[in-house]
């Protein structure tokens, strides 16, 4: 403890303190301009300064660390005047209309506490280097005539988001701040994630939304809807409308968000919003009252079980709709339908992680937590394009990269975090369980393995030894197409340069050899000790802000809530809900599907979940689609499914608008509060299976009156769960599962001295499947797929955003030497065809992707690129393979209309 | 009594007919032999040296060299850089210039035996942008130096290697600034670090230690491997030692440089015997004894106070002309020795004018990081600027001192003082002339101000 004098009292802290931390920590307020905690201390405002007794210049607070015996005063008249003077010449020519405008922004509030008036004027002539004005960009709005030089948004994009926009040009009294280079954010390689603006302390740089409708009256800490990073934000509302939001410093995001998670909302406000309940008679939409439509429901459904059996309805619960309604969903099926037919999106992205994660090593989560990002020395980044897919962990990554840790990409493609790579592992597609084999033997081969770690918690480790050999990199690099070398390489940093972490992506299941796939990673970070560690570990990054609740919540044919076979927890589940459990094995969304086309699936209701677009093969999910009796459609949009099949459609409230809780990648469930009310007659999803349950006569089980009871429903079945309350959500933020106990603080790292399933575990060995030889003279080109940084999966929500703006269109990433040789230019228009189908889109020529291959996202309606994707499955979770799709291309003589 | 006569140790081949910058002439001279020795003693003992010496350093600041050589971390284990400082860009400073025109081997002898004391194996030059004939002398002189291994791989056939390369600046004031110095030499702008902790001598280049000297200092250093650090230190005065080169420039018969054992002669000695006194005609005014950054000096200002002599403390009653020209007296007397530029100003100037010319300098060259820096010189060239251009008020003189008063000592680097003690002394020492501008410009001879950068 370091013994202080603040204002000529004495304080004890703890070593290690900058002297503003310490202000802070006993409520003394200094103006700090140019401080903001996401970046490093800086000391270029000066406002901060203080006096401390013996040292003859002032003091800046912010970058002084605190040392024992400092005597410090803080508001004496010299350091005042100091202010009075730095914030007088700041303001000298400052506009005085923005002042007035926005009192509250940091720097006008400075203003006012030291009676500085603004001298400005916004009409005054421009200075000869002039101030840079743009308002181009969709969201931020761009005037540096009230730009006070405090570097905050050069610093935030450089040192958080990795990016490097902002640059101070000229010096000295015509210092700057401008685009690195050309004329806008955009040109400069902006990737909107709003960092600048969210610290801008006055208002050079400022949300479009905030300038059109005002500063926020209200603000509501939530969680994020897109990806599955779970970054925690404030959303800011004037008027019950959501004028912006913020990111809030939480566990996962330490104060940054993207695009999506910043700017991406108006979707709430879309005009084709869909706010009332809806009837399909005689194809038409007719707008029905919740009762009516409840009715239709019950009585269609029940009449379906009697007719057809309960095997005959399916329920399709969304990774992006709350735990608790992701409960209520699975009981519904379970406890109201009697069936076991309930399935999430999960099934299309991670189920195979968390298939071989259970059987490996007993839980099917991240091992680790995000913030040990930091911490490792080395990244394995997996098929996973995280700066697009997960821009906020993507950062992180990109400036663990930057501060020295080794980065390996394993990608058939380049992606961004290339940049900063030590190695790329540039594979071919379908070829990873091979690789990590190569790893495995490499490390095997050149004695890197952990043995300490195989002798007390492996076994099988001579049997693995024996297997692996016929994987040495020189045996197999023609296969996966990275030269042994780079194996070798790979594996001796991983090994060596410890802790390693890995993180992966759909890149790694959505093959047929998915979940196998990622046993074979499993055994790298088995082999080398890297789990159970701070900086270790097998880490998905999932894709969808509850992709992990909604499985583990029951969603899932073959599971119960707290992700238990279902066996297991029969007796708990049915004295609980004191009803008895169905017994026969239920279909999980392929299986729904297949059932569909052979006429057995009668009714279908999808919850938040676009079949049609998002399932691959679309041709042939059309043809079962067309066999069900009764497709209920609950979501915000008319998307594709309800358009094309819908019967019924049931308005839901955005996440936005309702209460409940999300648990994001790295197994932690955080309060998701609604900041405003519902759109129309829209109603969280909860609430309407709840009432369908009611009319069915099941209602006793479904009396919830908020989503805390089911929460706690929640609790008291799965143990590990037990200890995360809503007040303690409320009170200490995000809670890591498992959580036994409610004076338990959570568990970061899993598997520390034993597996969930034991104290020991068994090293898998991985054949590889060959996939089928798909490639042929008609269809030469193999295609893989991913997510872009501005649209998010079916971009139901991003399409209805300005972030269209930013990427209106998939684009087909083909390499040069392909591009020529098919005589193709930059945006010309192809038609991709596979053996199912054809798409239409624009090519975009790169080097990213490797000769004979190509790419492209998959979210444009209008492109609709699931209609060439075909009906290859994983073996263990019938994942589908969206990752490898043969197909033709071909010039297209006129370019098709676009909407 | 005569002025003493220059002493040329540094200069001692300036200007000398035949003397040339290629190695030949050099060696022909003597160079490299002192090298030579140098190399034969143990590393520590050369240090050590210099610490006896008692050498100040010539940029500006006279820091201790031995001094900020022991200050280097060298249990770090990360390399070791030396840095020079070849950024002569104070106004009214024109020594390491000719040093590195005219004689470029003694700078990389003085290197040399610096590298070798302090285990360095690598050099940079920061020379400024504007000295560009400079920088193609010394890559030359590297080259002839490395082809004959003086420098490189293996120095005299050792085992020890270092390299010496040249950066060019890009022609910013700041870039003389060390660590403003080092982060432009890693690529970066010039904006200096803060200190603490990012001492060079801890945290330097690449986050190394780092020495970072000016060019005359290690051409000195050179010398007092040579004589060895006790006989160095008998030359000049107590904590005053070496010689040094004065760069006189403004209103005298002779402005120049010479070459003068420090603190032996005093202003008026310099002024007035070596530069042979005003122009025709003219008297001395004021005069800026280090360097643009300087206090001024107003002639007929006295100086009064004890200061220790030897042993003792006596008084001292000093007129300008009376002060010694060295670090201390100079800083005695509220300005400094800097960077040995020494500016006089006749009765012709007017000194609201010069001040405005000054504060126009500062301000284009502020870095811009800091805000009292970056606004506040800002503020000070406007104020001058509209006084100069016809609109000058009467308190004007005293805005500009509380603008100034304001920026001294709350900025990140030295340049804080360097552009607010200009308008501090002059508004101090000459506040009539500030109030009485408006009206004293009415009478003058019409014709207007000529813009001053």
């Amino acid at each position: 403890m370091l013994q202080v004098t603040i204002n000529g009292q004495p304080h004890k802290f703890v070593d290690g303190l900058t002297i503003n931390e310490a202000l802070r920590q006993i409520g003394v307020e200094i103006p700090t301009l140019c401080h903001d905690d996401r970046v490093d201390p800086y000391g270029s405002c000066r406002t901060c300064a203080v006096e401390v007794k013996g040292v003859g210049a002032l003091v800046t607070a912010c970058n002084t660390q605190l040392r024992e015996g400092m005597e410090i005063q803080t508001h004496s008249p010299t350091v005042e005047g100091v202010r009075k003077t730095l914030f007088g010449l700041l303001a000298a020519d400052y506009p005085a209309e923005a002042v007035a405008q926005f009192p509250d922004k940091q720097f006008h509030r400075y203003l006012k506490q030291y009676g500085v008036k603004a001298g400005g004027s916004r009409t005054a002539p421009a200075p000869d280097v002039p101030f840079m004005q743009d308002a181009s960009h969709p969201y931020i709005n761009v005037d540096m005539s009230q730009c006070v030089t405090c570097y905050r948004c050069v610093r935030i994009c450089e040192e958080v988001q990795g990016q490097f926009v902002w640059k101070a040009w000229n010096r000295g009294d015509t210092t700057r701040i401008l685009p690195v280079r050309g004329e806008t954010m955009l040109d400069g390689g902006c990737v909107s994630c709003g960092a600048c603006v969210d610290t801008c302390p006055s208002g050079a740089l400022e949300d479009i939304t905030v300038l059109a409708r005002g500063v926020p009256t209200e603000w509501t800490k939530t969680i994020c809807s897109y990806c599955g990073t779970g970054c925690e934000v404030n959303v800011g509302t004037r008027d019950g409308q959501i004028t912006t939001i913020r990111p809030s410093d939480g566990p996962s995001n330490h104060g940054h968000t993207c695009v999506k998670g910043r700017y991406a909302f108006d979707y709430v406000y879309a005009e084709e919003r869909i706010t009332s309940p809806m009837i399909r008679r005689n194809g038409q939409w007719e707008d029905v009252s919740w009762d009516e439509v409840i009715k239709y429901i019950s009585t269609k459904l029940a009449e379906t079980i009697k007719q057809h059996g309960p095997d005959s309805i399916g329920v399709l619960s969304s990774a992006r709709g709350t735990n608790e309604e992701n409960f209520v969903a699975q009981k519904f099926a379970r406890v109201v339908l009697g069936n076991n037919n309930i399935d999430c999106c999960a099934r299309v992205c991670h189920s195979p992680t968390a298939a071989a994660m259970k059987m490996t090593l007993g839980t099917g989560a991240a091992t680790n937590s995000l913030d040990e990002i930091e911490l490792a020395r080395t990244i394995l980044v997996c098929g996973a394009n995280p700066t697009d897919g997960h821009p906020v962990t993507g950062a992180r990554i990109k400036q663990a990269a930057r501060h020295g840790a080794k980065l390996i990409i394993v990608d058939p493609r380049v992606i961004e975090l290339n940049e900063f790579a030590t190695l790329h592992l540039q594979l071919h597609a379908g070829t990873n369980v091979v690789l990590f084999n190569a790893m495995g033997a490499a490390i095997v081969e050149e004695g890197l393995v952990d043995e300490e770690f195989v002798r007390t918690r492996l076994t099988e480790y001579e049997e693995y030894r024996k297997f692996i050999r016929d994987f040495s990199p020189e045996k197999v690099e023609k296969i996966c197409g990275v030269p042994a070398a780079k194996i070798r390489e790979a594996a001796r940093i991983y090994a060596t340069s410890k802790p390693s972490l890995s993180v992966h992506g759909l890149g790694m299941t959505e093959h047929i050899q998915g979940t196998e796939g990622i046993m074979a990673l499993v055994n790298l970070a088995l082999l080398t000790g890297n789990i159970g560690k701070p900086g270790t570990g097998i880490n998905p990054l999932r894709g969808q802000n509850n992709v992990q609740g909604a499985p583990h919540m029951g969603c899932e044919p073959k599971l119960l809530a707290g992700y238990v076979p279902i066996e297991e927890a029969r007796a708990q589940f049915e004295s609980a809900w004191h009803v008895p459990l169905p017994t026969h094995k239920g279909l999980n969304m392929i299986d729904m599907l297949d059932a569909a086309t052979k006429g057995k699936m009668k009714a279908m209701w999808a919850i938040g979940y676009d079949i049609v677009m998002t399932n691959p093969n679309t041709h042939e999910t059309r043809r079962a689609m067309e066999q069900i009796d009764l497709v209920i459609v609950q979501d915000l949009f008319l998307n594709a499914t309800a358009r094309e099949f819908g019967d019924v459609f049931l308005p839901a409230a955005s996440s936005f608008e309702k209460d409940g809780t999300f648990m994001n990648g790295e197994r932690r469930i955080q309060r998701v509060r609604g900041a405003a009310k519902p759109q129309g007659l829209a109603r969280s999803d909860w609430e309407i299976v709840c009432q369908v349950a009611k009319a069915m006569g099941k209602g006793e089980h479904f009396a919830y009156r908020s989503a805390e009871e089911i929460w706690n429903e929640v609790r008291s079945l799965w143990p590990e769960g037990q200890g995360i309350s809503y007040a303690r959500l409320d009170k200490e933020g995000g809670l890591q599962w498992p959580c036994f106990e409610e004076n338990s603080p959570g568990t970061p790292i899993l598997h520390v001295d034993h597996f969930t399933h034991g104290k020991t575990t068994a090293l898998r060995r991985i054949e590889f499947v060959p996939p089928p030889q798909i490639l042929s003279a008609e269809f030469p080109f193999l295609l893989t797929t991913g997510r872009n940084l501005y649209q998010y999966n079916a971009a139901t929500q991003t399409s209805r955003t300005p972030n269209n703006g930013l990427h209106p269109t998939d684009y087909l990433q083909i390499s040069p030497v392909d591009a020529t040789r098919l005589g193709l230019a930059d945006g010309e228009t192809v038609r991709l065809r596979s053996t199912q189908g054809t798409a239409e889109l624009p090519v975009q020529i790169s080097d990213h992707v490797k000769p004979g291959e190509v790419y492209t996202t998959f979210h444009s309606v209008r492109v609709f690129l699931n209609q060439i994707t075909t009906s290859q499955r994983d073996r263990y979770t019938q994942t589908p393979e969206y990752k490898v799709t043969a197909v033709n291309i071909a010039k297209l003589a006129t370019p098709p209309v676009v909407v | 009594m005569p002025a003493p006569a220059q002493r040329r140790i540094i200069f001692q081949h300036i200007d000398e007919p035949g003397y040339t910058n290629d190695l030949a002439c050099y060696v022909k001279h003597g160079g490299y032999e002192i090298m030579k020795k140098a190399f034969q003693r143990p590393p520590a003992e050369l240090v050590d040296e210099v610490k006896k010496s008692g050498l100040r350093g010539r940029g500006g600041a006279g820091f201790p060299c031995g001094v900020k050589w022991g200050l280097l971390d060298k249990k770090s284990g990360k390399p070791i850089y030396l840095v020079v400082n070849a950024d002569e860009s104070e106004p009214g400073t024109f020594k390491d210039r000719y040093i590195m025109h005219q004689d470029p081997h003694q700078l990389i002898e003085g290197i040399m035996i610096t590298c070798f004391a302090n285990n360095v194996k690598q050099a940079y030059i920061y020379i400024r942008g504007e000295f560009p004939h400079g920088a193609r002398i010394l890559e030359k002189a590297i080259a002839e130096a490395r082809a004959a291994n003086f420098c490189g791989p293996n120095v005299l056939g050792s085992s020890y290697g270092c390299e010496i390369y040249v950066h060019r600046g890009a022609g910013a004031y700041i870039c003389g600034e060390e660590t403003g110095l080092i982060e432009s030499l890693e690529g970066k702008r010039p904006y200096p670090r803060i200190k603490p902790p990012y001492f060079p001598a801890v945290l330097g280049l690449y986050q190394c230690p780092t020495i970072v000297n000016n060019v005359e200092t290690l051409c000195h250093v050179k010398h007092i491997a040579a004589m060895g650090g006790a006989e160095f230190a008998k030359i000049g005065t107590p904590n005053n030692t070496g010689t040094r080169i004065l760069c006189v420039s403004g209103h005298v018969q002779k402005p120049g440089y010479y070459e003068f054992e420090v603190g032996k002669i005093t202003m008026g000695e310099l002024l007035n015997d070596v530069c042979g006194g005003p122009l025709p005609g003219r008297k001395f005014k004021a005069v800026i004894p280090g360097g643009s950054s300087a206090k001024v000096l107003k002639f007929g200002e006295r100086f009064k106070g004890k200061r220790k002599v030897g042993a003792e403390m006596v008084d001292y009653d000093w007129a300008v002309e009376d002060v010694p020209m060295d670090f201390d007296c100079l800083g005695m007397i509220g300005t400094m020795g800097g960077s040995g530029g020494v500016i006089v100003m006749d009765d012709s100037v007017n000194m609201v004018e010069a001040l405005a010319n000054i504060n126009a300098f500062y301000a284009h060259e502020s870095c811009g990081q800091c805000t009292p820096c970056r606004e506040g010189s800002l503020w000070m060239k406007k104020i001058s600027s509209r006084m100069v251009h016809g609109a000058a008020r009467p308190e004007d003189g005293q805005l500009l001192k509380s603008v100034a008063d304001q920026i001294a000592g709350r900025t990140i680097c030295a340049f804080g003082e360097a552009c607010a003690w200009p308008t501090q002394s002059y508004v101090a020492k000459f506040g009539d002339e500030f109030k009485g501008y408006a009206d004293a410009k009415k009478t003058a001879k019409p014709g207007g101000v000529t813009d001053l950068i």
